[in-house]
């Protein structure tokens, strides 16, 4: 039930869930660099395909690991791969939690949940430049990012309409033989 | 493993159920599409169920987003073990990603019939784009509220050459970096303080 392929994915998520500040997008080049180069569980262009499913799929970003997991082992590897992702912070959510909760006025405590940011920053950054390499863009997908970019970053639109937008798309120019 | 409410300290008027627990962030977890998760949590918690005042909420929120974990997973599991222990805790992980993971297990199987055909391809290299756009726009967005100050900005710029660039493992960089970048925002804003 559980291989070498499956424990390897479980012992890379276990630890990742410790350092998922603020979800999944902190943790993606991990993710990346390791399924695809290091385990390789997976290609690089089935990651990037993996990625895509997880920012258009509900719920936290973190459950790519749930993709990862199925591609590996099935069923029992979406499932071990989320409560690897999920029981580890929760534990250590539920342990410091109260704690925090009552020191969070202290200077250090402030601190703290301001100096998160930076490395979140760098982390985040770290997960695009990864996926963008690796997926290896053709001019028409670096301006489709761009563009994309553009109208989350100026305008009020939500990811979906955006992602409804480009998705239909790029089936259209599919069929039309273009992309 | 199961206290009773009582035992947190708030008089509450109804004990919170197993099964109502269940309900609840079976119910959030279904409506977890696209964000915005802690106002449908504060909308079933304090205002639909009244089992946590706005302050209890509010001081609630503030830890999820601290503590590593996706955030709105964090805030179920929390609000969990405050209402019913570590019981609670487990139900409202459960209920919270169930949903989402039953729609992950129809998306990996759809993705397995149709990764062949070339129009699959192509839509899944359009949402690629989208996604990536999408988690660039999340950095700026997080960037731009960094303190104006030369340290942040370089710590932020060293964790990505040693992530993104030179591959180095996440956890160490994440466990060696984030004492200093506490300490360093300490100062900052210590030295802000004193003006």
């Amino acid at each position: 039930m559980v291989d070498d392929k499956l424990l390897g994915l479980v012992l890379l998520c276990i630890p990742l869930s410790l350092v998922s500040f603020g979800g999944g997008q902190t943790i993606v080049a991990s993710l990346q660099h390791q399924t695809v180069d290091v385990l390789q569980l997976l290609s690089g262009p089935q990651f990037t395909d993996l990625y895509a499913i997880s920012r258009a799929a509900p719920g936290p970003g973190t459950l790519i690991v749930a993709l990862i997991g199925w591609e590996v082992s099935g069923l029992w590897g979406a499932i071990l791969a989320t409560l690897a992702i999920f029981i580890p912070s929760s534990v250590l959510l539920c342990i410091l939690g109260s704690y925090w909760q009552r020191h969070r006025r202290s200077a250090w405590a402030m601190a703290a949940e301001k100096g998160l940011a930076p490395v979140a920053v760098g982390l985040i950054f770290a997960g695009v430049f990864t996926v963008a390499q690796s997926a290896r863009f053709t001019p028409l997908e670096l301006a489709t990012s761009l563009g994309a970019g553009a109208v989350l970053l100026t305008t009020k639109t939500g990811a979906y309409p955006v992602l409804a937008v480009v998705g239909v798309g790029y089936f259209l120019l599919s069929l039309a033989g273009m992309a | 493993m199961d206290k009773p409410v009582g035992d947190i300290g708030m008089e509450k008027e109804q004990t919170v159920t197993s099964l109502a627990l269940l309900a609840s962030f079976l119910r959030l977890g279904a409506s977890s599409f696209g964000g915005g998760m802690a106002g449908w949590t504060h909308r079933e918690i304090v205002e639909r169920r009244a089992w946590l005042t706005d302050e209890e909420f509010l001081k609630t929120l503030t830890v999820a987003q601290i503590m590593p974990g996706a955030n709105p997973v964090n805030l179920a599991v929390y609000i969990g073990l405050k209402l019913r222990g570590i019981a609670g805790a487990c139900i409202a992980l459960f209920g919270m990603v169930l949903p989402a993971f039953a729609v992950i297990l129809v998306m990996s199987v759809t993705y397995q019939q149709l990764r062949s055909h070339p129009e699959a391809q192509a839509v899944l290299r359009g949402l690629a784009c989208v996604g990536i756009a999408s988690s660039l726009t999340m950095g700026i967005k997080t960037a731009r509220r960094l303190n104006a100050h030369a340290l942040p900005i370089l710590i932020a710029l060293s964790v990505f050459l040693m992530v993104g660039v030179l591959h180095w493992s996440l956890v160490a960089v994440v466990a060696a970096t984030i004492p200093v970048s506490v300490a360093a925002t300490f100062w900052i804003e210590r030295e802000k303080s004193r003006g």
